[in-house]
């Protein structure tokens, strides 16, 4: 187990430093002078003189990759050119919002995912089983920003019963008004991912009724419904796991989308506020720090999985 | 050939023999129909400023209202799908062009080649899509060019996967193993006798991938990275919309609405292309 661990990660290390050099080198890409990209395109002389100095920029090539990723390791990711913070106290100002709403949108994809692909499963190819697939393509196929809009018509424009634009209140604070705040966002990305859901854990119970210990139960008398819910259900989970793993991965890095429909102010429109303001020093430190949540994340599914499927060969 | 032909005949009206599929696809052809013929059957010029009718409702003059600087909403609907739907086949291009043999040379060759290509792949992963593509437009700029190759790169690891996948199943089939007996170079073997038979997945993720390429062109215009204006785009309308809800409701609900039938479309009739082509495995009517 352990060596698997250490193969993992020996396997991810490549691509995180590969990924690190794409990210690093970006200010050398863009148009105009990196120190530009760095401290802005209207910076003063002495600005640019003492970012020089600061940063290193009269340095060779590697020597400022290097110390580039030192500092990212030491939690420096240098200053935000628009707002001058430093930009891992911005990231981490935004963290909560983000994470507590991809946690309520994986709830909301958990509630609604399950028991369509438990009743699908359980009556496979009748027409329950067919609208509830489609009701997963929908789910998947329409743009969680059309959606947002469609919602935010009914729920706050027509109704008046919810804010357009969702602030973040911590959920601990006051429950009431963070649930009124996230109800339309998390609803939103909670129906897509719910497709998500219900499309694999089908696949996965459909595949795991096919197994020899399904027919001894249903020979030992066993309604279909405890069959599916009390054995197929435990097995059908393992690979379940991953998936929820994996979409809450992307939401730590994501929800950008959903985020720029409500106003919500978490990690995405941080990102977004940067690119459109050409803020790369926060580009940068939002990239890299998505990359290694998702990386990381990742990772941890992979064991995870293994440590709970005995049945997973670790060579 | 004609035996093929009346077979790939055969599998096409098995494709439309689905409801849905065949919806789809019509939606599909009329759109690009529409598109094709738009200068002529659209009566407006989808850049066309009327400031005295701005943020107009549904009306007989303009079937789908005005937007805020009195352009015709249909008009640039149509007009979008024309930037949709270019962008998606470019996208899609880019994607293959790279993906595909990225794939036939690591499932072909396996060793130090499959270990290097997957692990750029692997770099090209380690960012969810939209994301990836945002950091590239920030270097790139914004721009058309931008967004279409942005969304391209994205597409390239799954043509990858896909095809690296269904290139080790064929690897050491008899007919593969025997080209290579007979003396036949690698790259006469990848190309006139592996490649012919892993096209069915590619093909079903090349419909499939347009769906993603113009959700993923639509999600950048609407976050305002995407193709800039004023070039009609479906993403862009529903940005700008989105700040007209109270005026003009079906200002950003019409646009939304096309867009997602087109995705839907791609979806159903990908799907549908896959179950089709898989059971075709199953029955072994070609090998």
């Amino acid at each position: 187990m352990i060596g698997y661990i250490l193969r993992r990660l020996a396997q991810m290390i490549p691509v995180v430093l590969l990924a690190s050099v794409g990210i690093w080198a970006m200010i050398y890409a863009v148009p105009g002078s990196p120190i530009g990209a760095l401290v802005g395109e209207n910076a003063t002389p002495e600005q640019i003189k003492e970012a020089i100095a600061r940063l290193g920029l009269d340095r060779p090539m590697l020597v400022q990759y290097w110390s580039w990723l030192t500092e990212a390791v030491r939690g420096d990711l240098g200053q935000s050119i628009q707002s001058r913070d430093p930009v891992t106290t911005l990231i981490l100002g935004r963290m909560p919002a983000t994470i507590q709403l991809g946690l309520a949108a994986t709830l909301v994809g958990l509630l609604l995912g399950i028991p369509v692909a438990i009743i699908s499963a359980l009556a496979p190819n009748s027409w329950i089983d067919r609208a509830l697939s489609g009701w997963s393509a929908l789910a998947l196929g329409v743009p969680t920003f059309w959606l947002g809009i469609l919602l935010i018509l009914l729920f706050a424009v027509q109704l008046h019963w919810l804010p357009s634009a969702s602030a973040y209140v911590p959920f601990f604070e006051d429950p009431g008004l963070a649930l009124k705040n996230l109800a339309l966002p998390a609803f939103t990305l909670g129906v897509y991912v719910s497709g998500i859901f219900a499309r694999f854990l089908r696949a996965a119970l459909l595949g795991e009724l096919k197994a020899d210990y399904v027919r001894t139960a249903r020979a030992k008398g066993l309604r279909e419904r405890d069959v599916v819910v009390g054995h197929v259900m435990r097995n059908a989970m393992l690979p379940f796991v991953t998936v929820v793993g994996l979409m809450m991965a992307s939401f730590i890095g994501g929800t950008v989308v959903t985020e720029a429909v409500f106003t919500y102010p978490g990690m995405g429109r941080l990102l977004i506020q940067a690119i459109s303001t050409r803020d790369y020093p926060l580009i940068q430190g939002c990239i890299l720090f998505i990359l290694l949540i998702y990386v990381t994340i990742n990772l941890m599914v992979d064991v995870l999985y293994a440590y709970i499927d005995p049945r997973i060969d670790y060579s | 050939m004609s035996g093929k032909l009346q077979q790939a005949g055969a599998r096409a009206r098995r494709v439309f023999a689905n409801p849905g599929a065949l919806l789809s696809i019509i939606f599909i052809l009329g759109m690009i129909a529409a598109t094709l013929s738009a200068r002529w059957i659209v009566p407006y010029d989808p850049l066309e400023q009327d400031l005295s009718s701005t943020l107009e409702g549904l009306s007989a003059e303009h079937w789908f209202g005005t937007d805020e600087l009195g352009r015709d909403i249909l008009a640039r609907v149509i007009y979008g799908a024309r930037t949709s739907l270019l962008t998606a086949a470019g996208a899609v291009t880019i994607a293959a062009v790279f993906g595909v043999p990225i794939g036939l040379i690591a499932g072909f060759f396996g060793g130090w080649r499959d270990a290097v290509l997957m692990r750029i792949v692997d770099v090209l992963l380690a960012l969810p899509g939209i994301l990836f593509a945002m950091a590239l437009i920030a270097v790139l700029g914004r721009s058309q060019a931008a967004a279409l190759v942005a969304v391209g790169i994205t597409g390239i690891p799954s043509f990858a996967r896909i095809t690296r996948a269904q290139v080790l199943s064929l690897r050491k089939r008899d007919f593969v193993l025997a080209v290579e007996a007979l003396g036949g170079s690698s790259t006469y073997n990848m190309l006139t006798t592996v490649l012919p038979n892993a096209w069915s997945p590619i093909l079903v993720q090349v419909v499939i991938l347009s769906s993603v390429a113009i959700l993923l062109e639509a999600a950048l215009a609407f976050l305002g990275v995407g193709i800039p204006p004023p070039t009609p785009s479906w993403g862009e309308m529903l940005r700008t919309g989105k700040s007209y809800l109270y005026d003009a409701p079906t200002y950003a609900v019409l646009p939304g609405l096309v867009l997602t039938l087109t995705i839907l479309s791609l979806d159903t009739l990908g799907r549908r292309l896959a179950t089709v082509l898989e059971d075709r495995h199953e029955a072994g009517d070609d090998a």
